[in-house]
């Protein structure tokens, strides 16, 4: 099988982020990671290459930075990695990141497409399922757990409340990966040091720049909330106490 | 039952074969990879029949990204730096020259401006920078030349053959708290190489095995510690100009401690501001976290600060024993650089500069020991007599014995500084001798319940949340972050004499001393005392103060899983 796995450079968790001066974005100088979810969704595809053989190949877009990604995924084991590279990949919105990625893998058969269930960042959760529509594949999400089988895969979904869905699909198909369904492996010294000769494609804005439209949704400002926390003390004996909560749960919060 | 960190015992390991392998992508080790890489790129320019190659020259470092571990306040003598990439200035980032200095003497209420400068405190022509961020852009540097640096990877043992060192052994990965095997589980590697160039920064846990197994600290002084505690703060405009340097000394501390504060007017509004407390006082009571809380509320401070908001915490020892506490630099198949080596001006409170220097001395050494393909201790020592011939000595002989002359209190030590300013550093010895901070500890029963006029230091800092903060909330600031299941790397060698002698003697200090709340005693009824040591080793922020003040000697501190630690981004 031969599986790409779209991967996206992120703040790191716990970095403290500030705005940028139009307000639209934060500031580009903190510290990046791998989007966490993207991590599972390459294991999954490793995993997958190790017991029916094939190939794995990341892809990502951004700025110079975001070869980290890639650097990571091939010192984990994929094969070969594809760059959309430029600053201006950061501003695109779902739809246009799915279009741009799909015109840059037009050339290249694909079994499976791989993304996390969301990004870190944006969390639109978007990319992957528009990316198959546009593809013109089947999609599923928050896959779980993923089976060949003869013509096609069987996957398991997860669902609310502890249920699940299982679904038989052909391929090739686009999947979104929840996180935590495998144990991460680590990077090797032998495979950081075989990632520097691995094939990277870079893919630039105006190769893929015909396929793009306009953004559809755009962020008009970000801003950082005001702290409006206001903590009452209810008095009384814990009946009235009681009777008061269950009056503001009515009224006031209406939960009840 | 607490399982601690050591490398496992009889397992496949795989091996790696390297020219050069660098232990610590800090600023000597970097500036070491640059400086070897230049002297390869006019090898291979000059000799086109005999090119060398830098494939095989490794970087290890422990943090996930370049620089993340590294913590200054910090100040940068650019000289060093002039000599590595000539024009630095134009694309390093820096975030201000410095425009104005001043020193003050700290009382509880008042400050004393002190009326001139002393001359090693002036910092014209330095520049404010962050460590993490200056480093960082070398890295990239560093790989942008070709070589590798793997981050994520500490170097856990040292490969040793006889009287030399081979190679290094890299931390084994995806071991779970009772030292097993997961499923995911990576052995280290074993890392063969013909030099192997310690760059740890202080209290280097290779160089202190490398030190005790060939005794290298033979004839000379002890190594002594500070520990800095910095905080970062976003200020209201106007508060401090971009470059303005303060430092101060006296409050908190008493005449007995050693240490002072630094302010640095970084850009945008960003302070920086850190304590350092001398590892060498003698209350076990004396919290160095608690001491930055307490040099915060003094009004000059609390002014400066008000209405901002504190973004970043670290902390971080620094080594200042000066030139008499530091080891032979160079033997078969290794080299010691920068703070690991201890090549630290305590005077002028500064390393950066003298550490990006020793780098490109060993880097020239290894590239000489390359092209004869000898790195035999004869070829490499000739690293020391570079150190001895450079600037490094000119800069640190005639301070030699300032640190030492503090020992006993302040008072003391402006008189010794005064007498070695007039006699070239000498003073009234030859060479003023020194012992390990953790030895002036005092016993409890020593001391006075209330410790008098260091009862403000004393006890664990409230925080109000907004000048001050709980040991806690500063951890948090720190960003540190390890691999929860794992033995812990902070390897006690007795548990037992925590909740015995310790508890006794010391009060179990670790409590104190440590700046990231790792140590807790906890109350446990099956134990003798009724206490037991509980180790919060995800807390730890890697500045080895426990290593260096435990007064039993019994914490080593070892590295943890790769990748693990403190985010000091923009620290």
């Amino acid at each position: 099988m031969k599986i790409l796995v779209c991967m996206k450079q992120v703040p790191q968790k716990d970095a403290p982020l500030k705005l940028n001066e139009t307000g639209t974005w934060i500031r580009e100088d903190v510290s990046y990671e791998v989007n966490e979810p993207d991590a599972y969704a390459l294991e999954e595809a490793l995993r997958q290459k190790e017991k029916h053989g094939g190939e794995v190949v990341v892809i990502t877009a951004g700025p110079a930075r975001s070869q980290q990604v890639l650097r990571e995924g091939l010192a984990k084991g994929a094969d070969s990695a594809i760059h959309l590279e430029d600053p201006g990949f950061v501003g695109l919105d779902a739809f246009n990141t799915a279009k741009a990625f799909a015109a840059a893998i037009k050339e290249e058969n694909f079994d499976l497409i791989f993304t996390g269930l969301q990004s870190d960042d944006y969390g639109y959760a978007q990319t992957g399922v528009v990316l198959a529509e546009i593809m013109g594949w089947p999609h599923a999400t928050i896959i779980m757990q993923i089976d060949k089988q003869d013509g096609g895969i069987k996957v398991k979904r997860e669902l609310e409340a502890g249920f699940f869905q299982h679904v038989d699909m052909p391929l090739p198909a686009v999947l979104t990966i929840q996180s935590g369904i495998n144990k991460l492996r680590y990077a090797t010294l032998i495979g950081i040091k075989q990632a520097k000769n691995k094939p990277l494609r870079k893919v630039t804005m105006d190769e893929v720049r015909s396929s793009l439209g306009d953004n559809m949704q755009k962020i008009e400002k970000l801003y950082i909330p005001q702290k409006t926390k206001k903590t009452e003390m209810l008095t009384g004996s814990p009946a009235e106490i009681a009777k008061q909560l269950v009056e503001k749960l009515k009224n006031e919060v209406r939960v009840l | 039952m607490i399982h601690f960190r050591r490398p496992l015992p009889q397992i496949e390991r795989p091996q790696m074969e390297a020219d050069v392998v660098i232990v610590g992508g800090g600023p000597s080790g970097m500036a070491c990879a640059l400086r070897l890489s230049q002297l390869i790129d006019d090898h291979n320019a000059k000799h086109p029949e005999s090119q060398l190659t830098k494939e095989n020259i490794y970087v290890l470092e422990k943090s996930r990204e370049t620089a993340q571990h590294l913590l200054s306040g910090a100040l940068l003598d650019p000289r060093s730096m002039r000599e590595l990439l000539p024009g630095f200035e134009k694309e390093a980032p820096i975030d201000a020259e410095v425009v104005k200095e001043a020193v003050y003497f700290l009382t509880a209420k008042r400050k004393f401006k002190l009326p001139i400068t002393p001359p090693p405190l002036r910092d014209h022509g330095n520049y404010v920078i962050s460590i993490n961020k200056f480093v960082k852009w070398m890295g990239e540097k560093v790989e942008a030349a070709g070589i590798t640096v793997f981050n994520g990877f500490a170097g856990s043992e040292l490969l040793i053959e006889g009287n030399r060192v081979i190679g290094v052994r890299t931390d084994d990965k995806g071991i779970d708290k009772e030292g097993n095997q997961k499923s995911n589980f990576e052995p280290g590697y074993d890392l063969k190489a013909k030099c192997v160039i310690l760059a740890e920064g202080s209290r280097g846990s290779l160089t202190k095995q490398l030190v005790a197994r060939f005794n290298l600290d033979k004839d000379r002084n002890p190594q002594t510690y500070g520990v800095g505690v910095k905080e970062l703060w976003e200020v209201p405009n106007g508060r401090i100009a971009k470059g303005q340097v303060i430092y101060t000394m006296g409050y908190p501390l008493t005449t007995q401690e050693y240490g002072g504060a630094w302010i640095y007017g970084s850009k945008d509004n960003i302070v920086s501001l850190g304590y350092v407390t001398g590892l060498d006082y003698h209350d076990p009571r004396v919290d160095p976290q608690k001491i930055l809380q307490q040099f915060k509320k003094h009004p000059f401070i609390a002014h400066l600060l008000e209405g901002g908001k504190m973004i970043r915490y670290g902390a971080k020892s620094l080594p200042y024993g000066g030139w008499f506490a530091v080891p032979p630099v160079a033997g078969d198949g290794w080299m010691i650089l920068g703070d690991s080596a201890g090549f630290l001006n305590s005077q002028r409170l500064k390393g950066i500069h003298l550490a990006i220097k020793s780098g490109m001395l060993a880097a020239e050494t290894a590239f000489e020991a390359t092209t004869k393909s000898d790195f035999s201790k004869q070829q490499l020592s000739t690293y020391q007599t570079r150190v001895d011939n450079s600037w490094i000595k000119e800069e640190l002989w005639p301070v030699r014995n300032f640190h030492q002359g503090f020992e006993h209190g302040m008072l003391e030590g402006m008189f010794h500084a005064g007498v070695q300013q007039v006699t070239g550093g000498r003073g009234l010895f030859e060479r003023y001798e020194s012992v390990p901070g953790h030895e002036r500890l005092q016993t409890l029963n020593t001391l006075s319940p209330s410790g008098d006029d260091r009862a403000h230091m004393l006890g664990a800092a409230k925080g109000d949340g907004k000048l001050t903060f709980d040991k806690l909330t500063d951890v948090y600031h720190s960003g540190t972050k390890h691999e929860e299941d794992q033995p812990s790397h902070l390897v006690v060698h007795d548990t037992n004499i925590c909740a015995t002698r310790c508890t006794v003697e010391f009060g179990n200090p670790c409590q104190n001393f440590c700046p990231a709340s790792v140590y807790e005693m906890e109350e446990a009824a099956d134990v003798p005392g009724g206490k037991q040591l509980r180790i919060n080793a995800s807390n730890c922020v890697h500045c080895k103060t426990c290593d260096i003040m435990d007064p039993y000697q019994i914490i080593t501190w070892v590295p943890p899983e790769g990748g693990g630690g403190p985010n000091y981004d923009g620290m």
